[in-house]
């Protein structure tokens, strides 16, 4: 896939050194649009390959209506991480790993909370993953701690806390004394359609995109993020208060990794610890490949989107073509790395090196 | 830096601080946890600890250059279900070098990917990594891989029986490997080269430091380590289990920050970071000695790496704030100032 890269793309009108600034603030600038194209190009790529598998008989039913529904319903859980992925992506701090026990932990609080009612749980649910979303922000924001094994850490210290207050235990939405009104609303946090067809987290995701690519293109938050990720000390020396910029980029996260953490307890009706896992990579893969440079100030979330579409497209043809969860592992680490690797050579291309 | 009796006695104490600390904890657990001061627990704790303690090798060095290697914790299982998968086939002997070599292989891999594509070394090896633990349940089918031959059962007696008092072969084969590591890099040009590199990658290549060779063989190293602590990690308990090295990666992390390693490169050393492995497990054996359960061990050792990755940015960020800033120079004008003012009230 490396000629049609979504990163190869800027590429094709390289930019005079010293001239037009390719670093410009304007978000919407040809060369993002022809970025995020090229993104749903790719898309489309692996839908045609999705189709000609199963004209050869590769695969079964690969265009049937339900098919292309469930693959809808995993991206629209891959793709709300990723919306809020991408904005720590932006703000330069490329990832945030405790993403997996924050869905988990979030599950956890939300079901226990059912005994009281629905509102109840879902508040304290966001209390807890916002609570964790602006302790990661502090501490990276403010002291600059190191965002991968930041996050890593506070990932293990959350999963030890589920493990010493559940002692390894899962729990069920319907144990005793939840409110059966309150348990019937959580389990439609996934089941809710919409025309029989919309499921509420596609509405989430679409209404979380349209949201996110407005806040990141057309408010001052989004300029100063966008200034902070392309260099922290430039953005420092003219005055943004950069700690905060990067403390919101990972309530955002927080945020949509508890409304995804939510929408995952409600489909599988337990809390349980693994619940989120995988989920950091696969959003961080879908921020990448949507063209979210990993060093920061710059993508789309419309490329986000596109991004989410590609590993759901690419993850069902796989389980239809009969490859193991964990083989698509593999195929999932090497597309990460191939995409991060051509994002890095495109932008020494353009007299960037600081990929 | 001024170094006035008070500073320098701190500034040695916080280069001593890995050794002062393993002292303070053994004494306490000694003191208070049951059953901890005997030989059959230290014994215990040796070879508890060789895994890690191996690993820890390459993965400071990696991190002395001012890199992290993520993928350890899976070259670990990787190469520990290499060894048992393969032994059928090549023998131990053949399936213990393909293991290595493929631990070797996956540094390489690393290496190229942080030098060549100039990709950040935790984003490689985050890649890497879910390469690597997808192709450990690909191998193994998702099930341990265990060999009961009378081989497998002899190797595994060998490597656990004491020579003398304490020291088990794979204890001492730890021992040789941290002290060959330390002695190169203290004492070798070559180690020299390693914190040059990590301390300023740019000056160092300026100053004709082949720099992408050191970050190779760092990574390599790193991978070597890393499997052969799987290796004998799985020919001693004689079954590759899919998540030995599942916990390893948040022990040496957290191990090496507290040995004294920094984060940003160019310090530290293999054998801080082997007495700080030495330190946490016995602060985690007293705490199974103590009678709390094995969830209490992990929530700990998440803490305790939280932690020191904010007790370290912390520093960075106190120093930062500091840089620039005079407070002597800021002391002298107060006192003139004061100084001023006391003759001008006793002019008046």
């Amino acid at each position: 896939m490396s000629g049609t890269s979504p990163a190869g793309a800027p590429a094709a009108h390289p930019q005079r050194p010293g001239g037009a600034d390719s670093r410009a603030l304007r978000t919407g600038s040809f060369s993002s649009i022809v970025n995020t194209a090229g993104v749903y190009a790719i898309a489309v790529l692996f839908l045609l390959l999705g189709s000609v598998l199963q004209l050869t008989g590769a695969i079964g039913n690969f265009l049937s209506p339900q098919n292309l529904l469930n693959i809808v319903d995993a991206v629209a859980l891959v793709g709300i991480v990723a919306v809020g992925m991408a904005f720590v992506t932006y703000s330069g701090n490329y990832a945030d790993l405790s993403v997996p026990t924050t869905m988990g932990f979030t599950g956890y609080i939300c079901i226990e909370l059912l005994r009281y009612n629905f509102a109840v749980a879902l508040a304290g649910a966001l209390a807890v993953g916002l609570l964790i979303g602006v302790f990661n922000g502090f501490v990276v924001g403010r002291f600059k701690a190191n965002p991968i094994i930041w996050t890593l850490a506070v990932n293990y210290v959350t999963m030890g806390v589920i493990r010493l207050v559940w002692v390894n235990k899962q729990i069920y939405p319907d144990m005793v004394g939840s409110q059966q009104h309150a348990v019937a609303l959580f389990d439609a946090i996934y089941r809710l359609r919409f025309f029989n067809l919309i499921g509420l987290p596609l509405v989430i995701l679409i209404v979380l995109v349209v949201v996110g690519q407005f806040v990141l293109a057309r408010t001052s938050f989004g300029v100063k993020l966008k200034l902070t990720g392309s260099s922290p000390r430039a953005a420092k020396l003219s005055g943004i208060a950069v700690e905060r910029a990067v403390m919101w980029s990972f309530v955002l996260v927080a945020f949509t990794a508890t409304i995804a953490g939510l929408a995952v307890t409600s489909l599988s009706r337990v809390g349980a610890w693994y619940n989120g896992a995988g989920y950091d990579f696969k959003a961080v893969t879908a921020v990448v490949i949507g063209g979210m440079t990993l060093a920061g100030g710059r993508g789309t979330i419309f490329g986000v989107l596109g991004g989410s579409l590609i590993i759901g497209i690419l993850n069902n043809i796989m389980t239809l073509l009969g490859i193991g969860t964990f083989s698509q592992d593999m195929v999932r680490g090497a597309i990460f790395i191939v995409v991060v690797g051509i994002n890095a050579l495109s932008l020494r291309r353009m007299g960037r090196d600081d990929a | 830096m001024r170094s006035s009796g008070r500073s320098s006695l701190l500034a040695l104490g916080d280069k001593y601080r890995i050794y002062i600390l393993f002292v303070v904890v053994f004494a306490v657990m000694s003191l208070t946890a049951p059953k901890f001061f005997n030989v059959l627990n230290f014994t215990a704790i040796f070879n508890a600890v060789t895994m890690n303690a191996t690993v820890a090798i390459g993965f400071t060095v990696v991190m002395i250059c001012g890199q992290l290697d993520l993928s350890i914790g899976s070259v670990i299982s990787f190469a520990g279900v290499l060894t048992m998968g393969l032994q059928p086939v090549l023998g131990f002997a053949g399936s213990i070098a393909v293991a290595v070599a493929g631990g070797a292989l996956v540094g390489l891999f690393n290496g190229l990917l942080v030098t060549k594509a100039k990709i950040n070394s935790f984003i490689v090896t985050l890649g890497t990594m879910t390469i690597l633990q997808g192709s450990i349940y690909q191998f193994s089918g998702g099930n341990s891989i265990s060999v009961t031959t009378d081989e497998v059962f002899k190797i595994s007696d060998f490597l656990s029986k004491n020579i003398v008092p304490l020291i088990t072969p794979q204890v001492l084969l730890t021992i040789v490997l941290v002290l060959v590591v330390e002695f190169v890099l203290r004492r070798t040009r070559v180690g020299r080269n390693f914190y040059i590199v990590g301390g300023n990658r740019t000056t160092a290549w300026l100053a004709g430091v082949p720099t992408d060779n050191y970050l190779n063989s760092a990574f390599v190293l790193s991978g070597v380590t890393a499997a052969i602590g799987g290796v004998v990690s799985v020919l001693v308990s004689t079954a590759a289990t899919l998540k030995l090295g599942e916990n390893s990666l948040m022990y040496v992390i957290s191990a090496t920050i507290i040995g004294g390693t920094a984060m940003s490169g160019g310090k530290g050393g293999v054998l801080r970071s082997v007495v700080a492995i030495m330190t946490l497990e016995m602060l985690y054996t007293g705490i199974i000695l103590f009678g709390l359960g094995n969830e209490v061990k992990i929530f700990l050792a998440g803490l305790i790496l939280a932690y020191v990755v904010l007790y370290e940015a912390y520093a960075v960020y106190r120093h930062e704030k500091a840089l620039g800033q005079r407070p002597e120079l800021m002391k002298e004008l107060a006192e003139r100032a004061s100084a001023a003012r006391s003759r001008k009230s006793a002019g008046a």
